[in-house]
């Protein structure tokens, strides 16, 4: 019965249709009857949806991106794919050590960023914080890291400590302190307080309370959050390399420099492989470690003494091989500090309006890639539901290609793009683009899988075919959770844009890179603010957006 | 009533209030050594309330509460810690952690005891482990002690949680509806097994129930609050079925008319 009110045209789609209406209210007098009644809610987000996708097409015409530009473009691509076979690895024992350099430092750098977490998380947290003002502060510390994108933070060290894997090695700590600092505190907010108060009634002080009270509870969160971010952090480590911060990115740049294509391609495909093997790996754990079908205790103690234990001689040869110093890790934070100090305070006025104009083009950027990725999700993601494609083929043609996509950095596709279209915002924003299909189209897929097979049921049953299930039954099942993810989506890909420029595919992340390599500290100093402030909007924007969906 | 010139409790005038709302109106309580209370009460009438003020789980708003000597309701931090090891808290919920074994969970018991961090079973002395691999034997669970807590059945893990307790070789029992979460049979196994170990070791025990019959056949004394206060002391001997459900009638004429 649903079916049939549910089986409208998908227009308004952004805003999910649910016949609340009906039966139970009457009409009022004069009004059409056939129109579900005004509610000034959904108005709101229909014009929010509609004033979005306006934006879009501004966003894109504004940096010039149009049908003509991006036919133009897939040629240009295309050519430099052909120029790009047969790939070719020269050197493999050196790029072999690069990549393994690659993978110990986003190793390295997730290790130090739990180090840090960890504190920070607990006072963070609403359940331990010693007081709510300390709680705001370790929130806001945590906000900063996160919306100052691995490679600002990495521009900026390079230029405190010089070249190098070590600035590359802190870049990535400090900023996933952003996601693993929220992620451990959310774990210890939705931590059961029972077990916490039953150590506390044995009689000891507050560490212990925690430690064996509350980090028992949330150590499969943390174990994952940790799994979850080292993928993410080697992929950022490969782009590393471009602004000198060590890794296999020097490689690639050298490639492209040098207009040795088969050469980059060697390098790409290399990095998948890394990415992909990663993938593998984390999957694996997942599986033995954080979700054993039947717990048994020698068993499961013997695979977390192994996996730690492995942990631990990673960490040993990430030091050893990275020729790392543990101490510089302590000895270069005042370096690290004179930079930072010298951003201060904040210059907004030397560059003029180009800094303005920078901004605005990587917010343009943001949302016309926002705008190809969504373009190209949704239908590719609707193919990788296994309840939806037509044909398991299908299934499996598209879910390797969002696999694929998913494991190239968008830096590296920046890279691609500038090269076959030139410099500019255009390459900028298809990169980002096609680089969301990886994100997008994957929780797409999963979000549509999800889906309660009833509506669809009831559609077929009603003789309805495979467009109609699923416009009238998927497409407004799955609609909340496909907006939820675009927001997030754009969030991301606006956090991207602003380093883009340095790879010159457009925006201020250009500004910033010139502004540091010319010791202009103070000016660099004002774009990482605004950065922070737009992120932060954009944030509180989409959180906005999401509540009022759900 | 078993020797002992001092109660091991002694409450006076003990007033709790959460945000202004009153749980706890003036209690006088005594509880000597070696002694089982049962504290009796509809949900809601402060029975959790007066148990948690015990051993500083809850500050009291006002009054004395000395338990084995220490005044509770002024302890230091560190006093209160040093009241704590001495007294067992048994909980509804039973508040195991669920990720970890059996043995883990009770040797969190003999954490108050001992210095610095723990964490995992090797990070306990030997003697520690063979004494609470002996409490669980205690409780019946000795084939269980390396499994999980949360594959457990609520009886059994309210066995651990008591084998936890005795891990902390207290003085003074607190059990706040220790079988209210578990099925008839295993109700009373459990009871059973609390009200022998604590015979066995001589400890002291004040028990929130809700079964009157299970009361009236363990307790030494019964206590009965209602909306905070005391409206009911006295030994369970001689003690009629009848005038213990009192305690569970709705309305009083005495509460309606104030
Ligand atoms: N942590 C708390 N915060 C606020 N009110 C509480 C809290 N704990 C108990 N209360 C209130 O105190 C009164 C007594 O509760 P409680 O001691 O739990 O009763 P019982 O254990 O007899 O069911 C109730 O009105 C309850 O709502
Ligand atoms: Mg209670």
């Amino acid at each position: 019965m649903t079916a049939a009110t549910q089986a409208r045209p998908p227009g308004g789609a952004s805003a999910p249709e649910r016949p609340d209406d009906g039966a139970g209210r009457a009409p009022a007098p004069g009004r059409d009857p056939l129109r579900p009644p005004a509610d000034g809610r959904r108005r709101a987000l229909r014009w929010l949806a509609g004033g979005g996708v306006v934006l879009v097409l501004v966003a894109s015409s504004a940096i010039g991106l149009d049908l003509p530009t991006l036919v133009a473009g897939g040629e240009d691509v295309a050519n430099l794919l052909g120029r790009m076979v047969p790939p070719e690895l020269s050197d493999p024992a050196r790029i072999a050590t690069l990549a393994l350099d690659t993978v110990l430092m986003a190793f390295l750098g997730t290790v130090l960023a739990t180090l840090l977490s960890v504190p920070l998380a607990f006072l963070a947290a609403r359940t331990t914080t010693p007081h709510p003002a300390v709680a705001a502060a370790a929130r806001g510390v945590i906000t900063f890291c996160r919306a100052v994108p691995d490679l600002v933070f990495a521009v900026l060290f390079v230029r405190a400590l010089g070249l190098g894997v070590l600035p590359g090695v802190l870049a990535l700590a400090l900023h996933s302190v952003g996601m693993l600092g929220k992620l451990f505190a959310d774990a210890i907010e939705g931590a059961d307080e029972g077990p916490r108060e039953a150590v506390r009634a044995v009689g000891v002080g507050r560490v212990r309370e925690l430690l064996n009270g509350v980090v028992p509870q949330v150590v499969p969160a943390w174990v994952s959050a940790f799994v979850y971010r080292v993928d993410i952090n080697l992929r950022t480590s490969v782009v590393l390399g471009f602004v000198g911060a060590g890794g296999i990115g020097f490689a690639l740049q050298d490639a492209l420099r040098g207009l040795v294509y088969p050469k980059a391609m060697g390098i790409v495909l290399v990095i998948l492989v890394l990415v992909a093997g990663m993938e593998l790996l984390s999957m694996a754990i997942r599986r033995t470690l954080l979700a054993p079908k039947n717990p048994r205790y020698g068993r499961d103690r013997a695979v977390r003494l192994a996996v730690g234990g492995a942990a631990a001689v990673l960490l040993v040869v990430s030091f050893v091989r990275l020729d790392i110093d543990p101490l510089a890790l302590v000895t270069s934070v005042p370096a690290l500090l004179a930079v930072a100090g010298r951003t201060f305070p904040p210059d907004l006025t030397t560059l003029g309006p180009a800094l303005w104009e920078a901004l605005l083009q990587t917010l343009a950027i943001g949302l016309s890639a926002t705008g190809i990725g969504v373009l190209l999700s949704l239908p590719l993601g609707l193919l990788a539901a296994r309840t939806v494609a037509p044909h398991p083929l299908v299934y499996g043609a598209a879910r390797t290609v969002i696999l694929v996509v998913r494991a190239i950095p968008e830096l590296v596709l920046a890279v691609v793009f500038v090269a076959a279209v030139g410099l500019g915002p255009v390459a900028g924003a298809v990169a980002l683009g096609i680089g969301s299909i990886g994100f997008l189209g994957k929780l797409v897929a999963d979000a549509v899988e999800e889906i309660p097979p009833g509506p669809a049921e009831a559609v077929r049953s009603v003789g309805g075919g495979w467009w109609k299930v699923l416009f009238a039954a998927v497409l407004p099942q799955g609609m909340p959770a496909i907006v939820g993810s675009g927001l997030y989506l754009l969030d991301v890909n606006i956090r991207t844009s602003t380093i883009l420029g340095i790879v010159g595919a457009g925006g201020v992340g250009f500004l910033l890179f010139e502004a540091v390599r010319t010791l202009h500290f103070q000016v660099a100093g004002g774009i990482v603010l605004l950065v922070f402030v737009v992120v932060l909007l954009i944030e509180r924007l989409s959180g906005w957006i999401r509540a009022q969906l759900s | 009533m078993p020797a002992g010139d001092e109660p091991l409790v002694r409450v006076r005038g003990l007033r709790k209030e959460f945000d202004g709302t009153p749980a706890l109106g003036g209690v006088d309580l005594d509880v000597a050594r070696g002694e089982l209370v049962v504290l009796l009460g509809l949900s809601g009438s402060g029975k959790s309330t007066l148990l948690r003020c015990l051993n500083g789980l809850h500050r009291p708003s006002g009054g004395e509460v000395t338990v084995a000597g220490t005044r509770v309701d002024r302890a230091s931090a560190r006093e209160l810690r040093h009241l704590r090891t001495e007294v067992g808290f048994v909980f509804q919920q039973f508040n195991l952690v669920g990720r970890l074994t059996c043995l883990e969970n009770v040797l969190i018991g003999g954490l108050g005891r001992v210095r610095g961090p723990r964490y995992g079973v090797s990070t306990y002395s030997r003697r520690m482990r063979a004494e609470a691999m002996a409490h669980i034997e205690r409780v019946g669970l000795a084939a269980q002690a390396y499994q999980r807590a949360d594959t457990l059945s609520g009886g059994q893990q309210q066995r651990v949680a008591l084998a936890r307790t005795l891990m902390q070789r207290p003085q003074l029992v607190l059990a706040d509806e220790p079988v209210a979460s578990l099925d008839p049979e295993n109700a009373g196994t459990v009871m059973d097994l609390l009200v022998r170990v604590c015979a066995e070791e001589g400890l002291t025990v004040l028990c929130t129930l809700h079964q009157v019959d299970l009361a009236l056949g363990w307790a030494d004394r019964l206590v009965g609050l209602r909306q905070g206060e005391k409206v009911l002391d006295r030994p369970a001997a001689g003690l009629t079925r009848d005038e213990a459900m009192a305690i569970y009638r709705r309305v009083e004429p005495a509460a309606v008319a104030a």
